[in-house]
């Protein structure tokens, strides 16, 4: 067998990219992907700027984990000054957070990744076709804007997180509220899980490994230092990420790839590394619906990310009201007050740390005794996953060649093993 | 029937592309985050092309262009061309759009900034030919604006009808100082704090500061502004002027008037 597959411009993912694949004589000579984005140059348009503005600037890296990229500046502009946040200071971040996760997994599950299985070209002939699900969907990820948009203000580039804690907070009847309408959002979340696990997906493997954040006894998204991969039971703290983590650029693409020092393996780092990572301290009603999905670790078919993007929706709706009701709460462990604390700007360098909805998002900060920028790494979950993709693009390839699948087929499913890594290619290259 | 009567041709419906350039892609998340609305918002037109939501090719023939994202590349500025040739009507969606936004504070140090995230080579091929940063307007006649980093959804559905229906195409030049003050939240200039309220457009509802958070100035510089006495209200409320200049390049770095104004 003979072809090439160039598909450019691959539609439902956020940002640009293109695939070349060449098969020559029955086996894959060529497999790149191609992230084509103009180069945005954060990192050095940060520089100089002072720290307040960092957070504000670095939302701007992406829509959909605008709260991401704003709470991981702040964890590290506050290890920098030396800042300790209130308990519901972080409790808020949390739900930033977990409201970006609702938005970024209804959106990548129904409207990027659910056409590939219903045979559309967009989410939009379900509308018609299946009026409830279309609606439930919507439904959900509007409670994901919502949850951002009362916490943060607005459901894209948060406004209310600052240094030290929040300038503003919603009334306990709104916290309650919230709590009720992801109580009752559940069961979709857990049809979700069943409905993604009843479409067929190849078997694979994938290449690398996985990277993800770890805390004892918790499923952490902002509330830890420790990075681990998974599969080589490597644990470091995330200042020390430049030592197990190696970026380096291809010419093929605007994103930089990155793969472990130590193993010189490309990683994946999404949901799916997650769950591998955490498996044990996902919520009672997510762990249920994973083990009724039969996805438990170890689980290395990237395809399954569709899934366990599922199974996080159920585990953040879960965690989330809890969360919400306990700050609606007089004498609940969050009770106090979020307003920023008072801080000495001082210089030094850390990094900051979370769990991004895509996968572990690190911004290393150096800032002057002014609090300015001196100098900016960030590093973004697609742009760490693009080269794991590849390989694993590969990998699918050479499966479906030795099977004598048909050039369209393997087209078709190539499309679809990108968007199950559900990429934000215009996040890479930042 | 009476003469009076007569049976009017109902119009197709137009028929709209949605083009990103460079951006973070939020405001066609927000244009998504019309959820209950979408689907009335959607069926007025005819979305011939959304690369975001749907894998159908761009085409060859189109009425409506509504454009995401700061001109940063050579390409960039084709595609423009090429779209503003078919499009009868462009709107400029969010302030990468609007005015460089964000993307536009790399202008004038694209070659060494470029070195500084990628090492000596520069930016790799992909990244396709880099420009300074500029609004689509720097390239191309647009005739409605959607302001704001991030676009409000409603006023996304606004500036659409307008388009469609062809209303009203006066942008609204007001700063937000007049806007905020209908809030009733007090000012932060009392305070000593910064806020770039004062010199920005309105429009957007004086949402930030109603939170708490004083204005960063997403929406650009108002037509109205004075820039000069903006600077003295920071002098006479202990704010600093330097501060304030500083703030007011976020969103306005390659804005002429801005560096007209401070020649003053």
């Amino acid at each position: 067998m003979r072809c090439s597959i160039n598909v450019d411009h691959i539609a439902r993912i956020e940002g640009h990219g293109n695939v070349h694949l060449a098969i020559e004589d029955g086996a894959v000579a060529t497999c790149e992907m191609n992230v084509v984005e103009p180069a945005r140059l954060f990192e050095s348009m940060v520089r100089g700027r002072t720290f307040s503005e960092i957070p504000y600037i670095a939302s701007r890296i992406c829509g959909i984990c605008s709260a991401s990229h704003v709470v991981t500046d702040l964890l590290a502009i506050e290890r920098v000054f030396g800042v300790e946040v209130s308990d519901r200071t972080h409790a808020l971040r949390e739900l930033l957070i977990y409201g970006s996760y609702l938005q970024n997994h209804a959106t990548h599950l129904f409207v990027f990744a659910a056409p590939d299985f219903t045979g559309h070209a967009s989410v939009f002939p379900l509308a018609t076709e299946a009026p409830e699900l279309f609606n439930q969907a919507l439904a959900l990820k509007a409670l994901g804007n919502e949850l951002c948009t009362k916490v943060g203000g607005r459901s894209v580039h948060p406004i209310t997180a600052v240094v030290g804690g929040f300038t503003s907070e919603i009334s306990r009847d709104e916290y309650l509220a919230l709590a009720e309408k992801m109580e009752a959002m559940l069961p979709f979340a857990e049809q979700t899980v069943d409905l993604f696990n009843s479409f067929p997906v190849p078997d694979i493997e994938t290449a690398g490994d996985m990277l993800a954040m770890v805390q004892e006894g918790y499923y952490p998204v902002c509330t830890s230092r420790d990075a681990r991969f998974v599969g080589a039971g490597e644990t470091f703290d995330a200042d020390d990420h430049e030592a197990h983590v190696e970026e380096y650029a291809v010419p093929h693409s605007g994103a930089l790839f990155a793969r472990s020092r130590l193993s010189r393996k490309p990683y994946m780092t999404a949901s799916l590394a997650r769950i591998n990572a955490s498996w044990g301290q996902l919520g009672q009603r997510a762990r249920l619906a994973a083990a009724k999905a039969g996805l438990r670790p170890p689980e290395r078919n990237p395809f399954r990310n569709n899934v366990a993007q599922a199974v996080e929706l159920v585990d953040a709706l879960d965690r989330c009201a809890g969360i919400a009701r306990r700050l609606a709460e007089d004498d609940s462990c969050f009770a106090g007050s979020s307003e920023p604390v008072p801080f000495t700007v001082r210089a030094g360098r850390a990094t900051g740390f979370t769990e991004a909805p895509r996968g572990v998002l690190f911004h290393d900060l150096e800032l002057d005794e002014e609090g300015r920028v001196k100098h900016a790494s960030i590093l973004t979950p697609t742009a760490q996953n693009v080269a794991n993709l590849e390989g694993d693009m590969r990998v699918l390839a050479e499966k479906m060649v030795a099977e004598g699948a048909a050039e369209a087929d393997i087209r078709l499913r190539v499309e679809e093993l990108v968007r199950a890594y559900d990429p934000c290619l215009s996040c890479s290259v930042h | 029937m009476s003469n009076l009567e007569f049976e009017r041709e109902r119009p197709a419906a137009p028929r709209v592309v949605v083009v990103g350039l460079a951006s973070c892609f939020g405001c066609q998340l927000q244009i998504t985050n019309a959820e209950p609305y979408l689907l009335d918002v959607l069926g007025q037109i005819d979305l011939r092309y959304w690369q975001l939501a749907s894998s159908d090719p761009m085409p060859e023939e189109f009425d409506v262009a509504v454009i995401e994202g700061a001109a940063t590349t050579a390409e960039d500025i084709e595609t423009l061309k090429a779209v503003r040739k078919k499009a009868s009507a462009v709107i400029a969606v969010g302030a990468c759009a609007t005015t460089a936004g964000i993307p536009g504070m790399a202008a004038g140090n694209v070659e060494a900034g470029a070195a500084a995230v990628y090492g000596e080579a520069g930016a790799p091929e992909a990244c396709g030919e880099l420009i300074d940063p500029a609004p689509i307007s720097a390239y191309i006649d647009v005739d409605f604006e959607v302001l704001c980093c991030p676009i409000d959804t409603f006023a996304f559905i606004d500036v659409l009808q307008r388009a469609i229906y062809g209303s009203n195409r006066l942008p609204q030049t007001a700063t937000l100082c007049g806007e905020c003050k209908h809030n009733d939240r007090g000012c932060f200039f009392g305070r000593g704090v910064l806020c770039l309220g004062l010199v920005t457009r309105c429009g957007c509802g004086a949402r930030c500061t109603s939170l708490g958070r004083p204005c960063n100035g997403c929406a650009g510089l108002s037509p109205d502004a004075n820039v000069a006495a903006a600077r003295a209200v920071c002098a006479e409320s202990g704010v600093s002027v330097t501060a304030f200049d500083e703030a007011l390049q976020m969103f306005n770095y390659v804005n002429p008037a801005l560096s007209e104004a401070s020649e003053e």
